[in-house]
Formats: C-alpha cells, structure tokens, sequence
C-alpha cells in the first residue's frame, strides 16, 4: 500500500463559472442585459418585478426567469404581465440557482428578441451570492422591515452586488428602519454600490429604478 | 446551505480526477477556503464527510486550510493503493 497525492488546484466552481461567462458571451452577442435579483424572503421582489413590467414591458422586451423553492406562485402572477417568463426550477428545497439552470431556462428564451431579462432568484440573502449566473449585476433588494443591519449581517451579498434597492418606504412612518445608517453600513462592505429607493406598493421611486434599467439597455 | 452544493462539486471533481473506481482509495481531500468566500467552514466540512464516507468513496477526510481572500479551490487528493 502507497499513499499517492494528486495536485489538483482547481477552483471549485470553475464549472458554474464557466457556463456563467458562455452565458455572459451570449448575451453580450444579442446586446441582452441580464441582471440576477437576490433579496431574502418576503422583500417585495415580486411586486417589484410585476411594477417593472408594467411600466416598461411596452417598450422593452423583457424575460422573466424566476426561481423558487416550491411554488409556482412568483411565476403564475408574473405571467400576467409578460409572455417571456420562464420559470427556471422549482429547486424543491435547493437555495440558490446556478448557472446550469439559467443556462436551460435561456433555452426557451429567444435573445434575438429580447431586450432584457430580469432573473429573480431564491429568497435568500446567503447562497445566491456565491454563484455567478452570467448577469451583468447583482441587485440585492431588502426592505425596511427587515432591520438596517441587513448590509453587515450578510456582507457578502452586499460585496457582490452593484445595486441595492430599498424596497418598502412607504412603510417608514410605522418602523424604526434608520435609512442612513443602513446606506453606511451597505457603504462600508462596498463603497461603490448604487441606492434605489422604492414602494412597489405605493410606486414611489420605481420610476427612477426603471429609467436606470432603461439606460442599461442598448438601443 | 449552498455548502452542500459545494461539497457535491468537490466530489465530481474528486471523480473526474481519479475516476470512479478510485475513489474508494481516497484518503484526503484538499481544499483551500478563504474566509470571505461565503463559504461556512463546518458546515462544509460536515456536508463533505457524511459524502465522503459513502460509496463510491470509503473512508476519505476533507482536510481544509482557511486563507484570506475568497479563494475556493481544491487542492490535492490523496490516495492509499
């Protein structure tokens, strides 16, 4: 009996890298923006996308593909709204997506045609930030019932993410939520990140976060 | 619990190095995981062991070095043959 060591030095998602930068390619060769939307449960990303599409699905073709962990709910009440929605899994439990499912979903998804795609991942403010699905950003959406310490309790969304959108405002009179000091702290873990302030309810500020995805898309 | 979904990575990976007939010979199984690459340590290391006690391996242990960084990467297999 010997003891053998094989060197191997290789990362350990260098599978899921390498699908996102095929996908990252492909959407470049069409001029699709694609942006991964991460939030924990219960943010109000939903109603967030269903307010997007309504506002630019008349001029933007824009695709859905929305992942979540059991129901097919998130899907059945966006698809009022566009007819490019692909629900990407149900993950039966499985906390994040990968760039393998994105991948499949952009199967049924013709990027000649399309403009835009917003993929909603699962609710959750851990896993998703690890695996890279070929967007050109991450959004992190929290709101203001979640606490402002949201940006330090998990510094690596916020690290990853180029946009945050505060989502909820309409509920600021009845909650203690400290808007600045949660901006600082989402600051402190990445300087350069970019605020968007919203109701999804109420609409307030959603046509500000929806003039910004309009100047990311290419004419 | 994404760590799952790494340590059933790392396993691929461990077969795509040795093939599948070998990894009841793998020992141990190197990773290198920085500390800010999302990546709680024990649970990994708890996914890996109850993966890697199980066929097709047999009795390998993940051993894992923490670094700065966000690095994720495995390192070596070692094998008894």
């Amino acid at each position: 009996m010997t003891v053998r060591r094989v060197e191997i030095e290789e990362r350990v998602l260098k599978r899921n890298e390498a699908i996102a930068a095929g996908i990252r390619d492909r959407l470049a060769a069409d001029g699709v923006v694609a942006y991964n939307l991460v939030s924990s449960p219960g943010s109000g990303k939903t109603l967030l996308l269903e307010r997007t599409l309504e506002r630019l699905g008349g001029e933007l073709e824009i695709a859905v593909i929305a992942g979540d962990v059991q129901t097919e709910n998130d899907a059945e009440r966006l698809a009022n709204h566009t007819e490019k929605l692909v629900q990407a899994v149900v993950t039966g439990g499985g906390c994040h997506l990968d760039a393998r499912q994105v991948e499949a979903a952009l199967a049924r998804i013709d990027l000649a045609l399309t403009d835009l795609i917003l993929i909603e991942n699962v609710g959750n403010l851990v896993c998703p930030a690890g695996f890279d699905l070929g967007e050109a950003a991450k959004v992190v959406i929290f709101s203001v019932t979640e606490g402002e310490d949201k940006p330090a309790k998990y510094p690596q969304m916020f690290r990853r993410s180029r946009y945050a959108v505060l989502n909820k405002i309409d509920l600021l009179p009845h909650v203690t939520f400290d808007v600045d000091r949660a901006i600082a702290m989402a600051k402190e873990v990445n300087p350069e990140i970019r605020f968007f302030h919203t109701s999804a309810l109420t609409g307030e500020g959603v046509d500000e976060w929806c003039d910004f995805l309009r100047s990311t898309v290419k004419g | 619990m994404h760590e799952m979904s790494i340590a059933v990575e790392v396993c691929r990976m461990a077969e795509a190095h040795v093939g599948r007939d070998r990894l009841a010979n793998v020992i141990e199984v190197g990773l290198d995981v920085g500390c800010d690459a999302g990546v709680e340590v024990d649970n990994l290391e708890f996914c890996l062991e109850a993966l890697l006690s199980n066929p097709p391996f047999g009795r390998a242990k993940p051993i894992v070095e923490q670094l700065p960084g966000d690095v994720l990467r495995m390192t070596y297999l070692e094998l008894d043959e």
